[in-house]
């Protein structure tokens, strides 16, 4: 049998063979030429040095993309002598399908925690799709949560406190509810809060038993007249306790900025300031909870060239210091978190970029540097002009 | 020869019927392009032309780009706004809101467009429209006239004043690394930082463009470089599906640079 018709009918195939194997060449030169993705090498666990044991940061490392910002960060974090931090654990990133979750993201945040010696308080919220009305039915955002899916959202935290026991201490149940934006554009409402509250409590405590559970976390605001749909925070913790919240948290979250005043300024219900922490504790105390401990999970002074609630940049460093040096002297309280250690892009939120300790490049605040002298026993490297 | 007559014309119809395919290709692709008869149409624009109004959001809370009195909204981005809705032909209707709100708002479409100081956010490009920056707040430099800098590079070998643990001052700090020499000289406040050019003890200062432009207001004897160091540029957020509405406030913020408008606005308030 003669191979000739066979060769005859391959050879318009033959005739182009050399080009396909050029292009195959340069096809896999330019795959070499591509970058490698980036090799995050962990190392040895590290321990935090610090005298301040208070001293903490609120992270934003899920808004990260790559790894290695991730542990720049935290590394930064643990060199500052920072201990704890606050980070968001959104409930919309990892379960996608309900019942289903999908921890990778997460599991990424926690390896480089615990490499770093940290520990975490975290923040809980954001809503995934399937547990908001569709879109076509009503146009919601993403803090948008109604009752017939607290459970799945407590399911969600339950399954968070079991999987990360180990460096996880404190979960937080959702963020600054009694303002209508964090509270899905609705009127705020505390009896549905502390029902969120109590199926929450009691699923992370089955998960672990260790858990510190934050209620509260609420903004402060002054709001409380007819009109406003949030709630000031005196008013809306009053009304937690009246729906029976106190059996529902073992701690109280509170955010105290201090805006334009010295952090000794005297707290007044109808100023927000710093020692507005102490009106809460007052309230606390009266509903025969002074036992809590008190975490300030967001806290700090801004230093933003003209917005009406920031000081001068001078200001803002003493007023820090001298602030973790008040809450030396108060024992009621556990930790300082301040917002923020870093953002990802300057750009995300202008005036959250003044409130930084980091800029988005990772450059040293000059305020970074103070409070590291301050954690860790050494001079302070800046002194006033 | 007939075999070639035949080839040229299955080639002229091969040809013509790919010119046909091509050609209805390039028409389906332009008629569903948005604002074609078959692309998705600006609902906001079509909206704001029939009811005749505009809803931007801005933060009151940054004077003086936009301020509360007891009368009113004012400052610049308030006067921008409306001059936007004046230009537009419709009445602009101005909602507060705090600016941790600003992009839900956007997003539920309780306002068109936020005009209060927002940088652009790569990651909400995905659906926000930023506008060409309508005003630039990064830091500046302010020297003597007779000595004016441009660049920080021109600093090398000299003094430079600056506001104590500011922007100016990390920025100063990353250019001490970079050149050869460069002192800083350190100040409780930016007007402290530019009275020290006057007085012979910097030979520039770095500062916020907002603060500069008011100490240059009462002050004479300084001038600001033509560029900032660090641009913040300042920028309209629309949503991207608004993009009628974009393209027309873009041609006004374009037309008013050109006729002076913008910068009389800016130098109005500031």
């Amino acid at each position: 049998m003669s191979l000739q018709p066979l060769l005859s009918r391959l050879q318009p195939w033959a005739r182009y063979s050399g080009f396909w194997l050029r292009l195959f060449l340069l096809l896999a030169v330019l795959y070499g030429l591509a970058p490698a993705p980036l090799q995050i090498e962990l190392g040895p666990r590290q321990t935090v040095e610090s005298l301040h044991p208070k001293v903490c940061v609120h992270t934003r490392l899920d808004l990260e993309v790559e790894e290695w910002k991730i542990q720049r960060t935290l590394s930064l974090v643990r060199e500052m002598g920072a201990s704890t931090i606050v980070e968001f654990f959104p409930w919309a990133y990892v379960e996608h399908q309900p019942g289903q979750y999908d921890w990778t993201n997460f599991d990424r945040t926690i390896r480089h925690v615990h490499n770093q010696g940290l520990s975490v308080i975290a923040r809980m919220g954001l809503v995934p799709d399937w547990a908001r009305p569709p879109v076509y039915e009503k146009v919601t955002t993403l803090q948008y949560l109604t009752s017939d899916h607290f459970d799945e959202f407590a399911a969600f935290v339950g399954a968070f406190v079991a999987r990360y026991r180990a460096d996880v201490t404190a979960v937080i149940i959702w963020n600054e509810p009694n303002i209508n934006r964090e509270w899905g554009d609705r009127e705020v409402d505390p009896a549905a809060y502390t029902d969120l509250l109590r199926v929450s409590y009691q699923a992370a405590h089955a998960a672990n038993p260790d858990i510190v559970v934050l209620g509260g976390a609420l903004a402060p605001t002054l709001a409380d007249d007819e009109a406003s749909t949030s709630l000031n925070d005196l008013q809306y913790l009053e009304l937690m306790y009246e729906a029976g919240a106190a059996d529902y948290f073992d701690a109280l979250a509170v955010h105290t900025y201090g805006m334009t005043y010295p952090p000794n300024a005297e707290p007044q219900p109808d100023k927000v300031n710093f020692r507005r922490v102490e009106l809460l504790r007052d309230i606390m105390i009266r509903y025969g909870d002074e036992d809590k401990p008190v975490y300030i999970t967001e806290s700090g002074w801004n230093d933003h060239p003209y917005w009406v609630n920031a000081v001068r940049p001078s200001q803002r460093l003493t007023y820090t210091l001298e602030a973790f040096e008040m809450v030396e002297q108060w024992p009621w309280v556990q930790e300082l978190c301040l917002w923020i250690f870093r953002q990802p892009l300057d750009s995300h939120n202008p005036r959250d970029a003044y409130y930084a300790l980091v800029s988005s490049d990772f450059y040293l605040k000059p305020i970074y540097e103070a409070l590291q002298a301050y954690a860790r026993g050494w001079e302070n490297p800046y002194e006033m002009p | 020869m007939t075999k070639l007559r035949r080839w040229v014309y299955h080639y002229r119809i091969a040809v013509l019927l790919h010119a046909i395919l091509f050609a209805a290709v390039i028409a389906v692709w332009v008629w569903t392009r948005p604002g074609m008869p078959f692309g998705s149409q600006d609902v906001t624009w079509h909206r704001s032309q029939v009811n005749r109004d505009l809803y931007v959001g801005l933060d009151p809370e940054y004077p003086p780009f936009t301020q509360w009195t007891p009368d009113q909204i004012e400052g610049l981005e308030a006067d921008l706004a409306r001059e936007i809705g004046d230009r537009l032909g419709v009445k602009t209707t101005i909602l507060i809101m705090g600016s941790d709100g600003f992009y839900d708002a956007l997003l539920k479409g309780d306002v068109d467009m936020v005009i209060s100081g927002l940088h652009v956010d790569p990651s909400q490009e995905e659906w926000v429209y930023y506008s060409e920056p309508y005003f630039d707040g990064g830091q500046i430099l302010v020297s003597r006239p007779e000595e004016k800098y441009q660049e920080m590079k021109q600093l090398d070998g000299k003094t430079i004043a600056v506001e104590f643990a500011s922007s100016g001052d990390t920025e100063a700090r990353r250019w001490e690394r970079r050149l050869h020499s460069l002192s800083i000289q350190r100040y409780i406040l930016p007007a402290e930082a530019m009275q020290a050019v006057l007085d012979d003890e910097a030979d520039a200062a770095l500062v916020d463009t907002i603060s500069a432009r008011f100490f240059l207001k009462d002050q004479a004897g300084l001038v600001m470089a033509d560029e900032t160091v660090v641009s913040e540029g300042y920028v309209i957020a629309m949503r991207q599906a608004s993009f009628k509405l974009c393209q027309e406030v873009e041609r006004v913020l374009e037309d008013m640079k050109d006729d002076g408008t913008l910068e009389e606005m800016i130098s109005r308030w500031l």
